[in-house]
């Protein structure tokens, strides 16, 4: 399932500069990846040319048996009118309860599934919007700083959560925390300004799993390589 | 609530009357140009009754025809946000219509439908209908994007949600505008009224001017006051409870 795009190339309509200039890029397949970069870089413009929601770009993006992409964004709501659970049962798959009930535990969400979503705080809410991605039919899930108010130690859980109950999909997580991207992800793709050649670098994160042993030295290495490559 | 709106109109009912009896003894005004207290309470005493009956036979036809264009505005607005042009073009045509003041139109509507039910309701729900449309259409072609984006990406959105998640997140918005074209509707039928028709407070209001009778018109803008208050906070109740219980748990 790699996911590669090739010179890629985008100005936004009216804007007087490239968001990308020759692209390139390369996933090698299911797994916990990131991209990584500066704000206002064009991780979210890029996001959305992999979901088609940009299309009229320059180069192409080869998604090989990637059926279904789907991006979501810290700042999604769940619809007022009734509470959280009753919206996951809504949209959960009657194959999926299973998972949904799984979700809603390792999420640290079963107390307050029951109360509606504006009740929430921001990093319940950031949860309970992605747990409902989760129980969605996908191949690609973009994930726009998806945990981005969830405490450290519940993201951390989360994190190795979905590696474990989503071995063969592929995520793209787009966050600013440098050691977050460096323990969990596999790839990091460090995006970068236009005015530098090559736009996008490619770090090895240390891709950390439940269980597994931490490598404080290979964990600095793979920060520094982002670091520097950003 | 009721009694809060109640109170205010007094107050300004109050203000006003004070205002006219003072302008009265303060020029020696004559009783034919300004009515004296006694003839006021004597007016009210004979006419208070029939003109009652007559804000109410002109409130039931503005509640008529605010009812029907609330569900004119809704029907157009749900229609015209689906696809840009469309709503572009309504909400062009409807800020060039209302434009016209209802009264230069009036006269041709009756002229047409003679001067019954029919006009009056038409009027009434003519001159609250563009500003409800207006303010339909902008509510319902906009998206909320941050909940809409999941049901689209996952091929959930039908225009029944799409509707529903606007009109829930609007809520406030749209019962504020319901609310305030009330008073237009009310306003337009007594328009209606007083140009042609035969019913209600403002054909009552028309034959009071003929006959130069200061004091049935200020029997009639009592009613008129009370009448539209009792509807203003009808409304406005029916809007809070329906946004207390979808807000409530």
């Amino acid at each position: 399932m790699p996911l590669e795009g090739r010179h890629i190339s985008y100005r936004y309509p009216n804007a007087s500069g490239e968001v990308f200039s020759d692209l390139d890029f390369r996933i090698s397949g299911p797994g916990f990846h990131a991209l990584f970069g500066p704000s206002g870089v064009g991780k979210t413009t890029l996001a959305k040319m992999l979901t088609g929601a940009i299309k009229g770009f320059d180069g192409e993006i080869v998604e090989n048996g990637i059926r279904r992409v789907l991006y979501t964004y810290n700042l999604e709501r769940l619809p007022g009118w009734s509470n959280v659970r009753a919206h996951f049962e809504e949209i959960a798959p009657p194959a999926g309860r299973r998972r949904m009930e799984e979700l809603i535990e390792t999420f640290g969400m079963a107390a307050n599934v029951d109360s509606r979503f504006h009740r929430l705080s921001l990093g319940q809410q950031n949860r309970a919007n992605l747990i409902r991605y989760l129980l969605q039919d996908f191949d690609l899930l973009i994930m726009d700083e998806s945990l981005a108010n969830v405490d450290e130690i519940t993201r951390e859980k989360i994190i190795l959560k979905i590696k474990i109950l989503f071995p063969d999909r592929c995520f793209l997580y787009i966050s600013h925390n440098v050691a977050e991207v460096a323990k969990f992800c596999s790839q990091v793709l460090v995006l970068r300004s236009p005015s530098r050649s090559p736009q996008l670098v490619a770090a090895q994160g240390c891709d950390h799993r439940e269980g597994a042993e931490s490598d404080s030295g290979r964990l600095e290495r793979a920060m520094l390589e982002i670091v520097h490559a950003a | 609530m009721l009694h809060r709106r109640i109170y205010q109109f007094l107050i300004i009912y109050a203000i006003g009357l004070g205002l006219l009896l003072a302008l009265k003894y303060g020029l020696s005004l004559s009783d034919y140009v300004i009515p004296s207290p006694a003839e006021i309470v004597q007016t009210c005493r004979t006419y208070g009754g029939p003109y009652l009956l007559a804000v109410l036979n002109t409130l039931a036809v503005a509640i008529l025809g605010h009812i029907l264009s609330i569900c004119l505005a809704t029907l157009v607005a749900v229609t015209g946000r689906l696809t840009a042009w469309i709503g572009s073009f309504i909400r062009t045509a409807a800020y060039n219509i209302q434009a016209y003041p209802i009264v230069a139109v009036a006269p041709i509507i009756f002229i047409l439908l003679g001067d019954g039910l029919q006009s009056r309701l038409l009027i009434a729900a003519m001159i609250c209908y563009f500003p409800l449309l207006l303010s339909f259409i902008g509510v319902f072609s906009e998206p909320i994007r941050e909940i809409e984006h999941f049901y689209e990406s996952t091929g959930r959105m039908t225009w029944r949600l799409q509707v529903k998640i606007r009109a829930f997140e609007n809520i406030q918005k749209l019962t504020t505008v319901i609310v305030g074209s009330a008073t237009m509707a009310m306003v337009g039928t007594i328009v209606a009224e007083f140009i042609a028709a035969t019913a209600g407070i403002g054909y009552s209001i028309r034959i009071a001017l003929y006959q130069s009778d200061l004091a049935k018109i200020l029997v009639a803008l009592f009613w008129i006051g009370v009448g539209t208050s009792f509807y203003l906070v009808s409304l406005e109740w029916v809007g809070n409870a329906l946004q207390k219980r979808l807000r409530s748990l």
